[in-house]
């Protein structure tokens, strides 16, 4: 029982990272981006190709898949952000599916469907994350250090940036806001921190393959980010637990035949949205309405 | 903020046409904003005075013709870079940062770059204070700028110029819909600024802003400039009234 639990909350910290950093671009720089998982299997292809063939070491494994990460997002979407709002999520959708075939292709690199297997515990300064206590408490701090950047960044001067170009690019450009070069930096910022996200998961999971990438998993980080809060600090971690404690929590349901569980987490997921949407717009932490008029 | 030469001339619009397909939006337009001078551009609603805001800002890009700040050309440069050079401007529909405070508003324009240590914290503060109080926003510093009243949401428009330190101010219909008591006010500050040597063009179809505050009043039409003298030789011109009241012949 407790292995399961440490189980979920590592995985909860993962996915956590992962919808604070999607918020940080959506929710403060007003970017939908749907392409949040392939910098989230980057980071993860990046650590296990490094522990596999290089070191097992966790910080070179951490720096390493986050710089590719955010190097890649501001390749990939500095023509992207050149389109605004919807235009932008139909571009990003355009990353999601080039990303999950180049994962699933480049056989050399990723293995191909079948992934890579046999990653070793990460190691940090000698100390080998061989327990899953051990790994739960690395997950947990780095969580912690995510959210510590995010707030730190969201509560200064760039996030006021960030958040007068989603409220108003052409007042921010009319005030001095470089539009372009702030959102590229959100965009890296938030791809490198998932791209750390990915990292903790391929060590945690100790293979990876590009089922945990595909654009499901954006919309499942999306919907945390929403059910949570969009553009609040702590909402995504609330979306998250949510709906990582979901499907758990109906395990415990006897009268839910256990062929049924997807189906049924699917519908209360959906069901969830609409009535979050129509009541509580700001989601669960951003209050009860998103503005009071246009 | 630096004063410039009275008199000498900021802004210099030369032959300026814009074209959007087969519509002149602007026609031939020459003109200059000398500094310390108080300019309203004045004409019916589709005459290319926003257009023109949108040509001189960088917004938009000129078909043709040249405008200079300073002796320098702003054809194909950026709206943020000629707002750091020096101009600022306010819009008709506001676009105020609508989810972020009052405070954050003015705080953010006063931010130069969006590095995570700003130099210089405490003036800032400071100033976000002093413009406040002179915006009757102090009791509203932490409200949403979605959540403000109308007259409030202007004056928070005209706090974030203010706050720019920008040495000329582009206003678009700043003071359409106030009550009559936020409308003294907000002259007086126009005013008050003016004095301290920030040049001023305002486009406005209040005749009153026009009366109390223009040194000069340029007039357009369909994209032409049509007249430029002083705001009693404009408005008592009956061919130009005419025209402004829609009874063109």
């Amino acid at each position: 029982m407790l292995a399961y639990l440490q189980n979920i909350a590592v995985l909860f910290c993962i996915n956590a990272i992962l919808a604070l950093t999607l918020n940080f671009i959506m929710g403060y720089a007003g970017i939908f981006s749907l392409a949040h998982a392939i910098f989230f299997g980057v980071g993860a292809y990046t650590a296990a190709y490094l522990a596999l063939h290089v070191t097992d070491s966790l910080l070179i494994c951490i720096a390493a898949s986050a710089a590719l990460s955010a190097v890649l997002s501001m390749v990939l979407a500095l023509p992207a952000l050149r389109v605004r709002g919807e235009y932008f999520v139909a571009a990003s959708l355009g990353l999601q599916v080039i990303g999950v075939t180049i994962f699933s292709e480049w056989k050399s690199v990723t293995g191909g469907l079948g992934g890579m297997i046999g990653i070793p515990p990460p190691k940090l300064f000698g100390y080998t994350f061989g327990s899953q206590a051990s790994y739960l408490t690395l997950a947990f701090v780095i969580l912690l250090a995510v959210l510590g950047i995010t707030a730190l960044l969201v509560r200064g001067s760039f996030g006021r940036s960030l958040m007068a170009i989603r409220d108003s690019e052409s007042a921010a450009q009319a005030y001095g806001k470089h539009v372009n070069a702030v959102k590229t930096l959100s965009v890296a910022v938030s791809a490198g921190l998932a791209g750390v996200a990915g990292t903790l998961y391929a060590f945690y999971m100790s293979f990876v393959n590009v089922e945990g990438f595909m654009l499901d998993m954006s919309i499942l980080l999306m919907a945390m980010v929403i059910i949570g809060g969009t553009g609040t600090l702590f909402g995504p971690i609330v979306g998250a637990a949510l709906l990582m404690a979901l499907p758990a929590a109906l395990t415990y349901l006897p009268f839910i035949p256990q062929s049924e569980l997807g189906t049924i987490q699917q519908i209360i997921y959906g069901l969830a949205m609409v009535l979050l949407m129509m009541f509580r717009p700001g989601g669960l932490v951003g209050g009860r309405s998103k503005e009071k008029s246009a | 903020m630096s004063q410039a030469a009275p008199h000498q001339v900021l802004l210099e619009i030369r032959n300026l046409n814009k074209n959007f397909g087969g519509l002149q939006a602007i026609s031939d337009v020459s003109m200059d904003l000398p500094a310390g001078v108080i300019t309203t551009l004045v004409g019916p609603n589709g005459a290319g005075k926003t257009t023109l805001f949108n040509m001189i800002t960088g917004h938009l890009v000129p078909t043709s013709g040249t405008v200079h700040w300073l002796g320098q050309s702003l054809n194909g440069i950026e709206p943020w870079k000629i707002a750091r050079m020096g101009i600022a401007r306010t819009f008709q529909d506001l676009r105020l940062f609508s989810h972020m405070t009052v405070e954050e508003n003015i705080m953010t324009v006063m931010e130069r770059n969006s590095w995570l240590w700003q130099t210089g914290a405490d003036a800032v503060r400071k100033r976000v204070d002093e413009i406040l109080e002179e915006t009757g926003l102090a009791d509203k510093r932490t409200e949403r700028a979605v959540d403000l009243a109308y007259a409030e949401r202007k004056f928070l428009s005209l706090a974030r110029i203010m706050a720019s330190k920008a040495k000329l101010w582009l206003l678009d219909e700043p003071a359409s819909g106030l009550d009559p008591r936020s409308f003294d006010r907000f002259v007086a500050l126009l005013r008050e600024y003016a004095a301290k040597g920030v040049t001023i063009c305002i486009i406005e179809h209040n005749l009153d802003i026009v009366i109390q505050l223009s040194d000069r009043v340029a007039f357009l039409d369909q994209g032409k400039l049509l007249a430029q003298g002083s705001s009693d030789d404009i408005l008592k011109d009956p061919h130009l009234a005419a025209i402004y009241f829609g009874e063109r012949s």
